[in-house]
């Protein structure tokens, strides 16, 4: 094989591997949307805020340091030496339960039977809560996430691919990050979980019906309250995977909730109900970016990362707009 | 515990006997399989003796004795399968009635029949039979399968048939089954075993007594004829009243020990055989049909890549498929082309119709349309034709694996004398040619000769190998006007073949010309007006369509030109057509219980649209009764179109390049 | 040996609450409800007796839907008291309902169009799943021996409503007789022990009319279920149902046998009287 063609296949590569990352933050979006209609600004910023806590539980910082020493003049910084990362996982994640809970009581309960742009408003003010609350719990600095996953380049992977270039050609062989495939290993399991979970339990089976019609779910006797802390709950679990991954590549920074903005083309790609269409979505948005950026991106100077994931997504629409697994929209006349 | 089957007779002559027998070679064998409640519920052969013993012995207490004649209503329920033996072992004698005949066709054939006793499916059936039971003077019991809403009823003459099994249980604890064995060993293979009526197209039905013999000698032949042993599996979904139902389903299982499995319901049909896999299967040509059609619809719909390889491997099975299964040679490519059809088309198409693990088929009743038969077959299904009648319980001729051909209904069947009458009616002789008809003399005597030969009714002849042909019914097979032979169903055929067609009368026997009237498939032309954007409320609605004929009218053109390349048939080529307001149903007497066209039922009801496909008119109103499925009736009016077809010169025999 | 299931074993009404057939299962007192300054209902009371079929019938608007809605706890009335199983309360939210058992379909058919049949009528036995939902988040161990119990239940249900060709299909592709048949089999999987339904009929064909009447008969006669109806179609009121209720605007004005409704003037003037497009 020439090394163009290896090239490729490499940009290909990684451009899967980018794309499970979106799949993964499109994953928690759609999960809500799904069970209430719910367009979850809040998702990126959750990532983030499960990445803090995560975080700061394995460090052992003290929550709101910053606000107790203000207060009280005291010093505090860590309290110890931090807990094991299982259970520093463990315990984070009982934190988006808990968050879950919290949402459903102070702000779901009270805005029941609302318009859908209202519980939207609603989500955009709980992102920039979580944001602050992120804050002022962790502090705003800049924390490497290390959860004990691989990274760094396959060696291995790059002497298979030596060996493919054709004879004499000038080839180093692949490169790919093992962080990059633990991470798509990961998202396998967990949309296999959530799957098995949705079909073939019966909780799943109440949160579709939620999902279906409202109006019936109570009839049956499903409380919708229940229902919601649950679905959070899973949004919440989703996030905190979402945010190791993101912050074990770039670690934990803010910009990690702009990556909500970047699973919005995800979306549109592969329709807002879909399961299957946001692992699907995620994945060809990036390896369109990462094809164009390698291809396009010379000749109009670069940077096309950036914005080449929406125009993906604006072509999109004019072709298909219910996305690629959305519910079709049938107008009969 | 009683003893089981010890005085069973070395060489059992009758159903009962049998049971026993197999109760002791097959004790754990599934002999039947049930879907119910989701799951697929079975009995061994041992169970099978138990559940049919106490069954039996509670209808002997019930007052069932030798002689004794009792209906069998309903669906193809395990348990009014065990009515058949558990009646036989008694010496009674069961006779199967269709179910979906009304009330009124049912007073007939139960008091014909003389039944004491009726086994029904359910509350729908135990009303039917509740409603004429005062014109049933012989009639004693009710016996019902399913007691759903049965609860509230007058139970005196009523029993369920878990009532009627306790009694059995507590009669064999008390005085054990000594007596029951000793009337099993009582029978004998010239009893008479089943009466089956026909559902004659013209005429009250006749019933048909077949004594054991008869049965069992049918059924052993037809079991080495096609290597069927205990292993094999069947799905029962034809009616129990059917000949065909009875010898594969009953006669054929009890001899080989094969397992009968009964379907959920008539609606999960299709899914019940896709999970079974039937390795026998038997079906008239309609259920090919509509499986096919099935599968065209689902076709039509798939992407764009799918129907291109479904073509493309069609097209190489069509090529090779039949020689690969009968042996012949086929070039190393082609067989390459095909394995990988059948991993890709075949194979998914077989499962989906649920025909995957089919050792042997056949397709009898009626002709199939050749290109439906050459379909299944080169897809790898050893699809087989068959030709038989109640008279003989059922096997007159077959086709031997390797010698298949669309057009022939194979060679006499083991046993079986075959002869053409003067006339060119079809006559044979056999062991499995019945007793008579019940209290019909009259018909006995017109149908079988002294010497036991009997007439089919239908005509045909013997091809150059030896294989008989079967053109139409012997006084369906006409002339038109010029002197040119007419044989309405190989008209009929021909335009059935098209999915969008369901069925056809052809119409030509001294008259100028031949024209048809065509009933549309509802799924398919409906799929098809779906597709295009064509709004239609009713069948009557599409079938008035414009482009709807337009359609037809390409088909009838087809066929037009068929037939024009035929010597014998080149003179009945359709020169006009109406695509008819309603579709043919047997709740209007216009279809058989069987599904076969009653062709003079048809000509007198519809007496006013035939003079118009003859009197050059090119519309016509008529008013038509309708009979709605609770037995209400009403009426639909309609204008009806009628269609010039241009006449395709006929074409000298050309000699085919090499076939 | 493999016994078959055989049918009318393992339905039941649920747990038997000393209400013996015939006693009061509900009764609904001085019910007032409106909407802003709209009153919906005003001041009804009647009671659905132990194992009766109860219709509830008057002409659009009279409120009926309105009066089931305040049963299973759409609404709550702004007055009166409602008695269930001998329970006294004023408001109650719907899943609570369906937790005492009181099951309903509705007028236009609220199914989980995108599940399955069987899928439907498993979520219909919710309340009667014995863990809680964090339990029945796995699919292995007592969660799923507790599934197959269920899905034992719901077989006799599909069983018993003839509904096994359509086990898997999803409901929103049957045609509309089937949704109603499905929408009754989910009500009935959670063996109620009042079943309400919101206009069982409307919109069939005759046939199809007189198979549900045939279902909701035997739903009656098989399992004891007791059953409050609105219905439309009178000749089927008249025919299945015990007793009636009749509204008008809001208020009661005849409650008795379909034979004393039929003779009651008020009625007669209200209702019977005057051609209705439904009747």
């Amino acid at each position: 094989m020439s090394p163009a063609f290896l090239n490729l296949i490499e940009t290909t590569l990684n451009g899967l591997m980018a794309g499970v990352m979106y799949s993964l933050v499109a994953l928690g979006f759609v999960l809500i949307f799904k069970a209430s209609g719910i367009f979850n600004f809040a998702q990126g910023v959750m990532a983030l805020f499960a990445a803090l806590t995560l975080v700061g539980f394995q460090t052992g910082q003290v929550p709101f340091a910053h606000l107790i020493n203000a207060i009280f003049g005291t010093d505090l910084h860590h309290w110890g030496p931090g807990v094991p990362t299982f259970l520093a996982i463990l315990m984070a994640m009982a934190v988006m339960v808990l968050m879950a809970f919290l949402i459903e009581r102070l702000v779901l309960k009270h805005l029941v039977n609302q318009e859908p742009i209202i519980l939207f408003m609603a989500t955009i003010g709980l992102a920039y809560f979580l944001e602050g609350m992120g804050d002022l719990m962790w502090g705003a600095d800049i924390k490497p996430m290390n959860v004990g996953l691989p990274s760094g380049g396959s060696f291995w992977w790059e002497d298979v691919t030596r060996e493919w270039a054709s004879e004499g050609s000038e080839y180093y062989g692949m490169y790919i990050d093992t962080l990059d495939v633990t991470a798509a290993l990961i998202a396998i399991a967990l949309v296999s979980i959530l799957t098995i979970f949705s079909q073939y339990t019966a909780t799943g089976r109440a949160l579709r019906a939620v999902a279906d019609d409202h109006q019936a779910a109570l009839s049956v006797g499903i409380s919708l309250r229940t229902i919601w802390v649950i679905v959070w709950s899973i949004a919440g679990f989703v996030a905190l995977v979402a945010g190791i991954m993101w912050g074990a590549k770039s670690g934990v920074q803010f910009s990690l909730s702009l990556i909500a903005l970047k699973a919005l083309p995800v979306l549109i790609l592969g329709g807002f109900t879909s399961i299957p269409g946001a692992i699907v979505g995620g994945l060809i948005i990036g390896v369109g970016e990462k094809l164009a950026e390698a291809y396009i991106g010379p000749l109009v100077g670069g940077a096309i990362e950036n914005w080449f994931a929406y125009m993906l997504a604006l072509a999109f629409l004019l072709f298909r707009p219910q996305g690629l697994f959305g519910e079709r929209i049938i107008e009969r006349i | 515990m009683p003893a089981e089957g010890t005085i069973a007779p070395e060489q059992p002559e009758t159903f009962p006997q049998y049971l026993l027998l197999n109760a002791r070679r097959f004790a754990d064998r599934p002999a039947m399989r049930h879907k119910d409640y989701g799951i697929w519920q079975s009995w061994t052969w041992a169970e099978l003796l138990e559940e049919i013993r106490i069954f039996s012995m509670g209808l002997a207490a019930l007052g069932l004795k030798r002689g004794d004649k009792i209906a069998i209503v309903g669906q193809n329920r395990p348990r009014l399968y065990w009515t058949f033996c558990a009646v036989q072992a008694l010496g009674a004698i069961p006779v199967p009635v269709y179910a979906d005949s009304v009330a009124e066709e049912m007073v007939y054939v139960l008091d014909h029949a003389e039944v004491v006793m009726a086994i029904v499916q359910d509350q729908e059936q135990v009303d039917k039979v509740l409603s004429i039971a005062d014109q049933l003077p012989a009639l004693k019991k009710v016996i019902y399968d399913e007691t759903r809403g049965l609860k509230d009823y007058d139970h005196t003459n009523l029993h369920s048939i878990d009532d009627v099994q306790e009694l059995g249980a507590e009669e064999l604890k008390k005085s054990g089954d000594e007596k029951w064995l000793e009337s099993i060993s009582k029978g004998d293979g010239n009893d008479l075993s089943v009466i089956l009526y026909t559902s004659g197209t013209t005429g009250k039905p006749k019933g048909v007594m077949l004594s054991f013999h008869n049965l069992t000698v049918s059924a052993i032949n037809a079991n080495e004829f096609d290597h069927l042993d205990e292993t094999e599996s069947v799905l029962a979904y034809l009616p129990l009243a059917w000949v065909g139902d009875h010898v594969f389903t009953y006669a054929q299982a009890y001899i080989a020990g094969y397992c009968v499995c009964c379907p959920e319901s008539m609606e999960t049909t299709d899914a019940d055989r896709r999970e079974i896999a039937p390795t026998y299967f038997f079906a008239p040509p309609r259920v090919f049909e509509v499986l096919l059609t099935a599968v065209m619809v689902r076709m039509e719909d798939a992407g764009k890549a799918k129907v291109a390889m479904f073509h493309y491997f069609m097209d190489v099975a069509r090529k090779v498929g039949e020689p690969i299964l009968n042996g012949d040679s086929v070039p190393f490519g082609d067989r390459i082309k095909y394995w990988l059809g059948e991993f890709l088309v075949y194979g998914p198409l077989k499962n989906r119709m649920g025909l995957t693990k089919m050792k042997v088929g056949y397709t009898a009743g009626e002709a199939i349309g050749p290109e439906i038969f050459r379909f299944y077959r080169s897809l790898g299904i050893n699809l087989k034709q068959l030709y038989g009648q109640t008279e003989a319980s059922v096997y007159i001729s077959a086709q031997p694996d390797g010698e298949i051909r669309a057009d022939t209904v194979g060679r006499p069947s083991p046993d079986v004398e075959i002869k053409i009458h003067d006339n060119g009616e079809v006559m044979y002789r056999s062991p499995g040619v019945f007793l008579g008809y019940y209290k019909n003399d009259e018909a006995t005597g017109k149908t079988k000769t002294k010497d036991n030969w009997v007439h089919t009714g239908d005509a045909g002849f013997f091809d150059n190998d030896g294989h008989l042909k079967i053109i139409d019914r012997a006084k369906d097979v006409g002339k038109l006007d010029d002197g040119s032979l007419f044989a309405p169903k190989y008209i009929e055929n021909k335009l059935k073949f098209f999915p969008n067609i369901q069925e056809v009368v052809a119409f030509g026997d001294e008259r100028e010309f031949c024209a048809v009237i065509i009933n549309i498939d509802l799924t398919s032309v409906g799929n098809w007006a779906e597709r295009n954007n064509v709004s239609y409320a009713s069948y009557q609605e599409l079938a008035a369509h414009p482009r709807v004929y337009e359609m037809i009218a390409e088909h009838v053109d087809q066929v037009n030109h068929d037939l024009a390349g035929e010597e014998l048939m080149a003179g009945s080529q359709i020169r006009r057509f109406l695509v008819l307001h309603k579709e043919l149903d047997a709740d209007d007497g216009e279809l058989t219980r069987t599904l076969k066209i009653r062709r003079s039922f048809i000509a007198e009801r519809y007496a006013p649209l035939i003079e118009a496909l003859y009197d050059g008119s090119t519309e016509k109103f008529v008013e038509t009764e309708v009979t709605f499925e609770d037995g209400r009736k009403g009426s639909i009016s309609a204008n009806v179109l009628i269609r010039d077809m241009p006449l395709v010169p006929a074409k000298k025999p050309v000699l085919e390049a090499a076939q | 040996m493999n016994a078959p299931i055989r049918p009318d074993t393992q339905l039941h009404t649920r747990a038997d609450d000393g209400i013996a057939t015939g006693d009061d299962l509900l009764v609904t007192e001085n019910i007032s409800l409106s909407f802003g300054g709209v009153r919906a209902i005003a001041d009804i009371s009647f009671d659905v007796k132990k194992g009766e079929i109860r219709a509830i019938i008057g002409p659009n608007g009279a409120g009926k839907t309105s009066m089931l809605n305040v049963i299973n706890g759409f609404y709550h009335p702004q007055q009166g008291t409602i008695t269930f199983r001998g329970n006294k309360r004023r408001r109650m939210r719907p899943h609570e309902a369906a937790n005492q058992g009181i099951a309903r379909t509705f007028q236009n058919i609220a199914l989980f169009g995108g599940m399955s049949t069987l899928d439907n009528l498993m979520t219909g036995r919710i309340t009667l799943m014995k863990r809680n939902m964090l339990w029945h988040a796995a699919w292995f161990g007592p969660a799923q021996r507790e599934e197959i119990e269920h899905r034992e239940a719901v077989e006799q249900i599909i069983d018993f409503l003839e509904i096994e060709h359509i086990r898997k299909t999803p409901v929103g592709r049957l045609p509309y007789g089937l949704q109603k048949r499905v929408e009754l089999g989910r009500a009935l999987a959670a063996e109620p022990a009042l079943l309400l339904l919101d206009e069982p009929m409307a919109g069939m064909n005759l046939e199809e009319k007189e198979d549900m009447s045939r279902f909701i008969l035997d739903v009656n006669q098989q399992y004891g279920t007791t059953i409050a109806l609105i219905e439309h179609d009178m000749g089927v009121v008249m025919d299945l149902s015990d007793r009636v209720v009749v509204l008008d605007y809001g208020r009661k004005i005849g409650d008795g046998t379909p034979d004393e409704v039929r003779n009651n003037q008020d009625v007669i003037d209200a209702y019977l009287g005057v051609p209705h497009e439904d009747a």
